[in-house]
């Protein structure tokens, strides 16, 4: 019948962009992405200098801090951007997100990453000019510093992934990024990452939970060791990663 | 209804307490011989009645220090939060508004928390461009030696600078420890009783940062230049830990910059003991004495 054939066209259109909206996903958080995440250790290549890290033990444990932290203070501005992806809140989160980023090393690896994102975003998804807009606007004033976490969020609130993914991926960036650094530092290897990845991804999940949904004004820091010893990373006599 | 306020201004030249007033539990004392009578600074303690702070205290303060005055805002001895009754949280205020050229140093003993106590605090500095402002912020696990490490139910402390001419944020800080975290039991502090944060803004502190990120860029490099000899001997006896035989360092400091042009200055410092960080304070705040008429730590 009409009315039937026509709610099939509806749900295969539906089912259509579902999938379209897979692939753009699977790239976003694929590790072959050119946006340098993988210069950074987020503070482990310290913390085996300090020995806080000093066995797959001490290993799991400081990653599953670090995306506690990630959590407490960087979900908020992933949710924020997402759920209102546009030029006004994206510049309240970008100047919030520099004050709250204390630690130079930190917010440094922010500005980086967040600025490869968004020039990768801007080259790949055309069909998106609003990203190219924010690119350009960035290049032009400095007081736009392009920070990692809500430049993310208004990537996927544009191509139109919920809030709900946005936040779990950024968490599953971070893991990716730490299980990297882990196996480039030695501490554990490729076979081992991955076993590792997979057992702190139930933990991450809670993590996630606990933390999303939040609004900026509750973003804290929940690792004050985690603050410190990132902030060594410039002290190190020998260092692979750039912080 | 504020429970404390204070205002300093100058008077004849000098810096004056021109307000102040406290209402229960904050009491303010304002001794006049703290510093040499050369120096031009009011020096003004907050006590608590009882010493600490009970469970379902509200105690908020303000403070204003006007144009090319100096003030010390400082306690008689660290703050003790007690337990918590029916999870009634204890939380503190304060808001500071420097004036132009003026310099605040906000400089207490720790913050200590007693097991299952709920503290919260919250800090809100306005500056200007020429203000200058020092704060240390700091908490110990407890009362460590009796065996009460992180074992408190929450700790919250939130630090604002606000800059005057645009109302935009410099400095955004929050912590919070909470039990029900991944960092179950000490927080992620491992062996180390006491965390301290020390913010230093402001062109009446340029000679201060740059001493102070010398001496950590300093301490800190020798300690992890240190490991490198370990390293040598570990490969050498082939050992299979990462930590080439080596404990943790007792302190680990970092600096950090912050703001406009890196005007700011946040040190970050973990600690086995609360008698290391008061050397580092002591040391490391030295130059402060003739600002400030006296020594803050000693």
């Amino acid at each position: 019948m009409e009315c039937d054939r026509s709610m099939d066209n509806k749900t295969m259109q539906s089912a259509s962009e579902d999938h379209n909206l897979q692939w753009n996903q699977w790239q976003l958080l694929d590790s072959i992405l050119p946006t340098g995440g993988f210069a950074h250790s987020y503070g482990l290549e310290a913390a085996v200098q300090t020995r806080l890290v000093s066995d797959p033990d001490t290993l799991e444990t400081h990653i599953t801090h670090i995306l506690e932290n990630t959590g407490s203070l960087l979900l908020p501005y992933v949710y924020k951007a997402t759920i209102s992806p546009n030029m006004e809140t994206w510049f309240e989160l970008d100047r919030t997100l520099n004050a709250t980023l204390t630690n130079e090393k930190s917010r440094r690896a922010s500005i980086a990453q967040g600025s490869a994102l968004l020039r990768v975003g801007a080259s790949v998804f055309t069909e998106i000019p609003f990203l190219k807009n924010m690119r350009e606007l960035a290049l032009k004033s400095d007081k736009i510093k392009v920070h990692h976490a809500p430049v993310f969020g208004v990537i996927c609130g544009v191509l139109g992934f919920g809030h709900g993914f946005s936040q779990r991926a950024y968490m599953f960036l971070t893991l990716r990024d730490m299980i990297s650094a882990s196996t480039r530092l030695n501490l554990v290897g490729p076979m081992g990452g991955a076993a590792l990845h997979h057992r702190v991804a139930k933990s991450a999940e809670g993590l996630v939970k606990r933390w999303m949904d939040r609004p900026v004004e509750e973003a804290c820091q929940t690792g004050p060791l985690l603050d410190v010893v990132q902030g060594c990373h410039g002290y190190l006599f020998t260092r692979l990663f750039c912080s | 209804m504020e429970s404390g306020l204070a205002v300093v201004d100058k008077v004849g030249g000098r810096s004056t307490l021109t307000r102040c007033f406290a209402k229960y539990p904050l009491k303010l004392i304002s001794p006049t011989k703290v510093g040499s009578c050369k120096s031009d600074v009011v020096w003004v303690y907050m006590v608590s009645f009882g010493g600490g702070m009970v469970s379902g205290d509200h105690v908020s303060c303000a403070m204003s220090v006007g144009d090319d005055c100096t003030a010390v805002l400082t306690t008689q001895a660290s703050t003790k939060v007690y337990r918590a009754v029916d999870s009634k949280s204890s939380d503190q205020s304060l808001q500071v508004r420097v004036g132009c050229n003026a310099l605040v140093a906000v400089l207490p003993h720790p913050v200590t928390c007693f097991a299952t106590a709920k503290y919260k605090q919250k800090q809100v500095f306005s500056v200007s461009r020429s203000s200058s402002l020092v704060v240390v912020d700091w908490v110990t696990s407890g009362r460590y030696e009796c065996g009460e490490k992180w074992a408190f139910n929450s700790y919250n402390s939130t630090n604002h600078i606000i800059s005057n001419e645009d109302q935009q944020p410099l400095l955004l800080d929050s912590l919070v420890l909470e039990q029900g975290s991944s960092m179950k039991g000490t927080y992620g502090m491992q062996d180390y009783q006491v965390i301290a944060m020390i913010i230093l803004l402001g062109h009446k502190f340029e000679h201060v940062q740059n001493e102070i990120q010398e001496k950590v860029k300093k301490k800190m490099s020798e300690e992890f230049g240190m490991r490198l000899t370990s390293k040598r001997q570990h490969d050498r006896d082939m050992k299979p830990d990462l930590t080439y035989g080596r404990s943790r360092p007792e302190l680990i400091a970092s600096c950090s910059t912050f703001g406009p042009k890196d005007a700011g200055l946040v040190i970050r410092v973990a600690a086995t003991t609360t008698g290391l960080v008061y050397k580092f304070l002591k040391e490391h705040l030295a130059s402060l004495e003739p600002l400030l008429g006296a020594s803050p730590y000693y």
